[in-house]
């Protein structure tokens, strides 16, 4: 019952086509971008900053590159860090929130604390300054992401053990001797699954704004394209005073589109794992 | 207000402070050797480099280093920039001004249009003017706040030249009064704060709207229709008042958000403040100011916790019970 | 004729089901009516369509008439726009809402929300006349009028049914509706807050609408009763009356279904399946698919008629001298 509501959210709403269908748009070209670009993003011309034509369907950059290509072949990295950091970031929170809503006492004390500082600090310094420390690349990126965004979820599941620890089928699990992994295993986690599944999917489009903001700001990895660092490109050459709004726009509509996708999905699932949260009729 | 209640949450916010510091400390302290980074000299010899470290109190047992740090850190002495060679804290010094005024704007403008324009989404729920809103607001939230400002500068700035593209004053004029400066100034914010309520509007704005939609739900909302009160009052006095108080934690909660934006937004409008300093220091390597800015950002948002806190607390009665 | 309270054809609908279709009612000045039955009957609905307080998607039809004693014209209720309704609730009808637990704005004082409901509808002669009708309100209630400073978080849960109580009473009004005022509370608050009810009836001249799924409690305040059942009522009388002799099986099965003192140790069976979907109504009587007397001539729909004097039921084969225990028998009894 529960996987056919979720097919039912999926492909029969709205909101369920549109989402799957930009973001399965986006996912084709991270795979196939540079296979179908129809030039090399880095190859230089003269033909610096020049508006749209039939060469270059959006202009080209400072350095003569097709604003085209380089758009296809950047959804890649926005793609491949969006969901590696959140799956670290997932990883990472269901693991402390489990930890601590389990076993209690100090050791959820001690996470717990560590959850709420790493709530409050602004995450967007917190990742400019470790990535300016470690040499910015992929690799760095994912991990620094990763690394400060999972609190939330940590949050969210540290809830839900909580809550799920005092039922009666846990007790009954405990009183019949099962041990804390079993119980874990089969009684825990499985409900809470949905939920860090859902949730997850909301830090993806958190990822994918905090890749393209590091990006724009310098610290996106220099030997891929993406749009973040086009839009970095396009700023530090001064493309908006020169009007060149081919450069300018897609990259970022691009990002929007993304995680606008990527969010209405997040929105969804959160629905199916929470029928509270459902609209109540007018 | 309880006395005790405040003292605690203070304390609670400068045990975060503390954890900042120590943070920080072992970052850079830590992670890089500082030397390496501190020297910057194509080749320096074996003696030299221990000048440095004993001039620097790198030469110190670790705990040391920290205490020594700390208390820098509690003195303002935040070491010196590599790019400027000014104190780091006459750098931050002189740019909160410009960031205070740039995120004061853009937080109280998106806080009373974002409250306004969710009350009337919640109350016409289901109708035109509801998925409007909504939709604008998820695409608000999901654009990069800096594109939005380079949006705002092609439009109107270059293609609509009506206001300043950067910077936060005509550079080279001389002002004959204060007012004409001040004018001149907010010529200058027009731009960067429209991208800052942007980016803090959709927010803001869905959590009103949810949090109306769950007052209104509420058993004392038909209980003052049936006393007689007209809707717009039930609105106005009974809803909108509750609906307000979490706004104003989560918005809180949030503010993080509004840092990473004022380095961002900052950034694209040359805007003199933090964000600026920060992205120059990125750029130049310049440590000590990246740790200085993080620090700040770091006390801003605890602030800003600490005060929506109180706030909450003064217009709540039932926290008081705690 | 003129009755407090005159009630005719209440139709309620909601999204084209029906929700209450065809109610009835009368109630005279100081009069205490019960409105008895199953959660989700419209009992409630009822009372929120009387204020026209029905959320959107709720239509509703038919007329509400109120005669309050100190008005000289009758108020139209049906007539009366959302402006008109404003000036009539509160001050001529009241409503005690189920649940208290929520009914009061958290951030307001209890005295400035019972102040905001007197200057409402009057024009008081100063702060001070306000603040020493609260303070009579709440001592009336059984509070000490301290309690009035006090936000709602403050107060328990019978305190707070007592201070909805007066507010209920702050404008003076002629009827007030009180919706489950027991439940939830304890047995010792309920029969507190019953004779609450009874003395302020008496000291007053109040009329009351008492609507509650416990038979019970309808007995000991109630002059009257009407029990409904899916959106209609199928028996009104005098509560000595009903309940000594009922004139509908329904009524019969709740009463059946109230344990009584040194009675047979027997618990009654419950009354099998449940209320009907709006959505899917049985033709013709609506309590034929659970009654045990049901026969082919309950498909027509009976109608409300006095079957007894001044007692009405809605079931074909009332009158009933005595309820036997199959249906044969009452067809026969019906027939012969």
């Amino acid at each position: 019952m529960t996987d056919q509501r979720v097919r039912d959210l999926l492909f029969d709403t709205w909101r369920g086509r549109i989402g799957l269908g930009m973001l399965g748009l986006f996912v084709f070209l991270a795979v196939f971008g540079s296979a179908i670009a129809p030039d090399n993003p880095t190859a230089s011309s003269l033909d610096v900053l020049a508006a749209p034509s039939a060469d270059h369907w959006l202009g080209t950059t400072e350095n003569g590159e097709d604003v085209f290509s380089q758009l296809l072949v950047g959804a890649r990295v926005s793609i491949v860090v969006g969901f590696a950091a959140a799956a670290i970031s997932a990883l990472l929170g269901a693991t402390v929130g489990l930890i601590g809503g389990y076993f209690g006492g100090w050791t959820d004390r001690g996470l717990d604390a560590l959850e709420n500082w790493f709530l409050v600090i602004p995450t967007l310094p917190l990742m400019i300054v470790l990535a300016r420390l470690l040499e910015p690349s992929l690799g760095v990126l994912i991990a620094v992401i990763g690394l400060t965004s999972w609190a939330g979820t940590g949050r969210i599941v540290r809830a839900q053990v909580l809550t799920l620890r005092e039922r009666a089928f846990v007790e009954r699990a405990r009183a019949l001797g099962a041990s804390d992994s079993y119980i874990i295993r089969t009684h825990i986690l499985p409900n809470t699954m949905p939920l860090i599944f859902a949730n997850t999917v909301l830090i993806v489009a958190v990822a994918i704004l905090s890749e393209a903001a590091l990006a724009f700001l310098g610290l996106g990895d220099p030997t891929r394209i993406s749009w973040g660092t086009m839009l970095e490109n396009a700023f530090s050459s001064g493309a908006p005073s020169a009007g060149a709004w081919w450069y300018v726009i897609p990259p970022g509509l691009c990002i929007t589109l993304l995680v606008l996708s990527v969010s209405i999905l997040g929105y969804l699932f959160e629905e199916y794992v929470n029928p509270r949260l459902r609209e109540q009729p007018a | 207000m309880n006395p005790r209640w405040l003292a605690g949450k203070v304390a609670a916010a400068l045990v975060t402070l503390v954890f900042v510091v120590v943070f920080n400390f072992f970052l850079f302290r830590v992670m890089g050797d500082p030397t390496t980074q501190l020297a910057r000299l194509p080749r320096a010899t074996p003696e030299e480099i221990q000048k440095l470290k004993s001039y620097y109190g790198l030469d110190k047992p670790i705990t040391g280093q920290f205490l020594d740090y700390a208390g820098d850190t509690a003195t303002l002495d935040l070491g010196i920039s590599q790019r400027t060679r000014r104190s780091v804290w006459d750098e931050i010094k002189d740019a909160i001004p410009w960031t205070l005024l740039l995120v004061g704007t853009g937080t109280l403008l998106a806080t009373l249009i974002g409250a306004w324009l969710g009350v009337i989404a919640a109350t016409r729920r289901g109708k035109a003017a509801d998925d409007g809103l909504l939709g604008f607001s998820l695409f608000t939230y999901a654009s990069p706040e800096y594109w939005i400002g380079i949006i705002l500068i092609l439009l109107f700035a270059v293609w609509l030249p009506i206001f300043p593209s950067g910077q936060q004053m005509t550079p080279g004029e001389d002002f004959s009064s204060w007012f004409a400066q001040a004018a001149d100034v907010a010529e200058h914010l027009v731009l960067p704060a429209t991208a800052m309520t942007l980016m803090l509007l959709g927010q803001y704005f869905l959590i009103m709207r949810s949090s109306m939609v769950d007052v209104l739900t509420e058993d004392f909302i038909t209980v003052k229709r049936a006393i007689g009160l007209p809707w717009d009052r039930v609105v106005r006095r009974h809803a909108v008042p509750n609906a307000l108080l979490p706004l104003v934690t989560l918005s809180a909660i949030q503010f993080g958000i509004v840092a990473g934006g004022a380095v961002t937004i900052e950034t694209i409008f040359s805007w003199p403040g933090l964000g600026e300093l920060t992205y120059d220091a990125i750029n130049d390597k310049d440590f000590p100011v990246l740790q200085g800015t993080f620090l700040v950002f770091s006390v801003a948002v605890i602030l800003a916790n600490l005060i929506a806190d109180c706030l909450y607390f003064v217009l709540d009665p039932r926290v008081q019970a705690t | 004729m003129s009755a407090l309270l005159e009630i005719r054809d209440l139709h309620v609908t909601h999204a084209g089901r029906p929700i209450l279709d065809g109610v009835d009612l009368t109630l005279e000045r100081g009069e205490a009516l019960g409105l008895a039955g199953e959660s989700g009957c419209g009992k409630t609905t009822t009372a929120l369509a009387l204020m026209k307080l029905l959320p959107g998607g709720f239509k509703q039809t038919g007329t509400m008439t109120l005669r309050p004693p100190d008005v000289e014209e009758p108020i139209n209720v049906e007539r009366r726009t959302e402006a008109g309704m404003q000036v009539v609730r509160w001050r001529h009808v009241s409503l005690v809402f189920q649940g208290a637990m929520n009914s009061l704005d958290p951030v307001k004082r209890v005295d400035t929300q019972i102040a905001q409901a007197i200057y409402l509808h009057e024009r008081p002669k100063s702060a001070k006349d306000v603040g020493a009708r609260i303070g009579e309100l709440l001592t009336t209630v059984g509070l000490t009028p301290a309690l009035g400073r006090r936000y709602a978080h403050q107060l328990s849960g019978g305190q707070r049914q007592r201070v909805m109580i007066a507010l209920a009473l702050a404008c003076r009004p002629s009827l007030v509706i009180a919706d489950e005022p027991t439940t939830a509370l304890d047995v010792v608050m309920q029969a507190q807050i019953l004779a609450l009810l009874e003395h302020l009836r008496e000291q007053l001249g109040l009329a009351l609408i008492l609507i509650s799924h416990d038979l019970g409690v309808l007995s000991e305040t109630c002059d009257r009763i009407a029990v409904m059942y899916a959106g209609r009522i199928v028996e009104t009388g005098p509560v000595r009356e009903v309940f000594a002799a009922p004139q509908h099986p329904y009524t019969k099965r709740l009463l059946d279904s109230l344990p009584v003192i040194g009675g047979s140790r027997e618990m009654a069976a419950p009354i099998p399946g449940g209320p009907p979907d709006p959505g899917d109504l049985p033709q013709g009587c609506r309590f034929r698919p659970r009654c045990p007397y049901a026969a082919e001539k309950c498909l027509e729909d009976p109608a409300l008629r006095e079957v007894r004097p001044a007692q009405a039921a809605a079931c074909h084969f009332a009158p009933w001298a005595e309820w036997p225990a199959a249906h044969e028998a009452a067809v026969e009894g019906a027939a012969g």
